[in-house]
């Protein structure tokens, strides 16, 4: 069932509710009310009636001309008036009852015999209700006569009837009314809300540019579309890097594949000598190790991405690592003429993977020694600043220019200059360098300017002993 | 026929320019986008192999700079990227076509091919100049149904005279799209090799299609 139907019916059950028991509340007062009324106003007439009764003695039957001669006061009475005699009998009746017979009931007769007056309803043929109200009259603590006072209900009963039609007319109208408009306000508090399933759908469907307009009002709907707006632009985000991470990826590896296609169908193409099919297959061969290199890192970052790399936590000798490292380095800073050295260092342990920080120096020191020129050195340094270790491998090669320095941790992304000094390089090594550090909950820095050479600090956290 | 590779992937741009002077065309290499764009406005290339993302100047930038300087060669754009707004872009830009890196060798030698014939108007493919036919696909040369052998070199000096037919062509001219950019042009080395091509063209025939223009070169002409 749509939300807006069942606002509606919700809205339109309670109100119902609420205008019956109104109305119902509002009836029974009234009617209640009135009948009081009547009953105090019967009761006022009894008292007149009863006191003049009580000063004259009337005994006997007597016309009510004749009596009305004598208490004027009972002949401007609204209402009925009858005398019984204790036995029950009719002694005297007032004119305006009629034909109308009213006998005395037996309730009001016994209750007139302890001295106590009886309010009675009561419903005659022709469909007249009448209330009567029964005043024993006591001489001397002996009844001796009872009173009769009655009123027609009718013009009460006219009224109710009334109250109820026009409650059974302007409830149904009232609740029609309400429901229209509840329907029509329902429907514009959840616009919005159609507008994002909108927008919702059009993003299911790839449509990433999608935004809600935000209404100023600090309302539950515009706080929903303000989260959803940023969430699509997360989304837009993290979709356009992805798009931009294959697009790079095959890229890369597409490289490889054009230098392997062309050179073998160029050496394909006619007879040659033995030692140009050599040197294709030579070519081939680097191609070749290019493409495991960055099909492995790729590897390692994605599984990375998923959390399905382990890391460690033991301690690890850091001083003892770095001039592992360095002694490494040296072999490959001569096949370059790179001199790879050793700067101030001091004891460090700090808590991780062995492996992985190996792999992480190495990196970096492979890079120093790479985007160095032939004579120049590299310095591996490590020192203790309160509860860090820096760890840090400086060059004096080519250098990083500052608007490439925030995008050097990217992945595939490489300098121009990168590009020409080292074409080997996959772009992905700082990328897993960096994860390696922010794994072990430090961070990596660079300081560099264009020709003059990068110092790249890995800041750790130490183990306090 | 002379023609630029500008590309910045040392080993892509090896096999590209072996592969076109092995159809004796003469190739430059350039592997820097401002480099490419300066060499491209200063000689005068039949045809740019243009890859899309170089270092120094983006390859779109240095196609759209080439268009603007009224510079007509076709160009030929190499892209890895397979997207198709690449492609557009290329070709709105001015590229007169496009390869999608890796490419097949027989591919982009059949697309230069193409590239050239354009300017020359032919139609199926062969050069023709009264009865002396050239087939630029298969190589093969023919005056009046008889089959000629020629070298690569004097194969591309036909090539270079076929498709400037009725026009002279001086010996700089010549030297600059049939010769490397390193060729010396105070040798004869023209003279010598315009004279091989007319002992196996001209010799023995009635109307001699080589002619020389005193003082200024040579044409190749039917008339």
């Amino acid at each position: 069932m749509p939300l807006r139907l069942r606002l509606t019916l919700w809205y339109g059950t309670a109100l119902a509710l609420i205008l019956v028991i109104l109305g119902g509340a509002l009836y029974a007062m009234l009617a209640h009310g009135l009948r009081d009324q009547i009953d105090r106003s019967l009761a006022e007439t009894a008292a007149v009636a009863v006191r003049a009764l009580e000063q004259h003695r009337v005994g006997a039957f007597l016309p009510f001309a004749d009596l009305a001669a004598e208490f004027p006061e009972l002949a401007v009475l609204d209402k009925s008036f009858q005398i019984f005699s204790p036995a029950g009998k009719v002694t005297i009746q007032s004119p305006n009852l009629g034909r109308l017979d009213i006998p005395l009931s037996r309730t009001a007769l016994e209750s007139a015999l302890n001295g106590r007056a009886t309010y009675e309803s009561a419903r005659f043929p022709g469909g007249s209700s009448y209330r009567l109200l029964s005043v024993p009259i006591l001489l001397d603590g002996v009844l001796a006569n009872i009173v009769q006072v009655g009123t027609s209900l009718r013009p009460v009963e006219e009224m109710l009837q009334r109250l109820l039609l026009v409650l059974l007319v302007s409830l149904p109208v009232a609740l029609a009314v309400a429901l229209g408009g509840g329907w029509f306000l329902a429907g514009r508090a959840l616009r919005p809300v159609d507008a994002i399933t909108l927008a919702a759908q059009r993003l299911a469907e790839g449509d990433l540019t999608q935004r809600l307009a935000v209404s100023q009002a600090q309302d539950e709907i515009g706080r929903l579309s303000a989260t959803f707006n940023a969430m699509i632009a997360r989304l837009e985000t993290s979709f356009r890097q992805v798009r931009q991470f294959s697009a790079d990826a095959s890229h890369e590896l597409r490289t490889p594949l054009t230098v392997m296609k062309g050179e073998t169908e160029l050496a394909l193409r006619r007879a040659r000598p033995a030692e140009d099919y050599r040197l294709v297959l030579e070519s081939n061969l680097e191609e070749i190790d290019r493409m495991v290199r960055i099909v492995d890192e790729l590897l390692f970052l994605s599984r990375a991405d998923l959390g399905e790399v382990r890391i460690e936590s033991r301690p690890v000798r850091l001083d003892a690592l770095v001039e592992d490292v360095q002694r490494q380095a040296v072999v490959l800073g001569q096949e370059r003429d790179v001199q790879v050295m050793m700067g101030t260092m001091e004891p460090v342990t700090v808590q991780g993977d062995e492996l992985r920080l190996r792999e992480l120096l190495l990196n970096l020191v492979d890079n120093a020694v790479k985007y160095s020129r032939p004579g120049e050195k590299v310095e591996l340094a490590l020192a203790r600043d309160g509860a860090t270790a820096r760890l840090s491998v400086a060059d004096r090669g080519i250098g990083i220019s500052a608007e490439a320095q925030g995008r050097i941790f990217d992945r595939f992304y490489r300098t121009d200059e990168a590009r020409a000094h080292a074409p080997k390089g996959t772009g992905l090594g700082l990328a897993i360098c960096k994860w390696i550090v922010e794994a072990h909950h430090g961070r990596i820095e660079v300081q560099s300017a264009v020709g003059q050479g990068a110092k790249f600090t890995v800041i750790l956290p130490v183990v306090t002993p | 026929m002379r023609i630029l590779v500008v590309e910045d992937e040392a080993k892509v741009a090896s096999f590209v320019r072996r592969a076109l002077e092995e159809e004796s065309y003469a190739v430059d290499v350039c592997d820097d986008g401002a480099k490419g764009l300066e060499l491209a406005l200063a000689g005068c290339y039949d045809l740019i192999v243009l890859d899309l993302m170089l270092p120094g100047m983006p390859g779109l930038e240095v196609l759209k700079a080439l268009r603007k300087e009224q510079v007509t060669a076709p160009v030929l754009i190499l892209t890895a990227r397979s997207e198709l707004d690449q492609k557009v872009k290329g070709l709105d830009a001015g590229a007169d076509d496009y390869l999608t890196k890796p490419f097949a060798i027989e591919e982009l030698v059949a697309r230069v091919r193409a590239l050239l014939r354009r300017g020359t108007g032919e139609a199926a493919g062969v050069l023709q100049v009264g009865d002396l036919a050239l087939n630029p696909a298969t190589r093969e040369v023919t005056r009046g149904g008889q089959r000629i052998e020629l070298t690569a070199k004097e194969y591309a000096l036909l090539e270079y005279l076929m498709r400037n037919a009725g026009r002279v062509l001086t010996r700089p001219m010549i030297a600059e799209h049939v010769w490397n950019q390193d060729f010396d042009t105070f040798t004869n080395v023209i003279d010598v090799y315009v004279n091989y091509l007319r002992n196996k063209i001209d010799r023995g025939q009635e109307r001699k299609l080589i002619q020389t223009v005193r003082g200024s070169g040579y044409t190749l002409k039917a008339d």
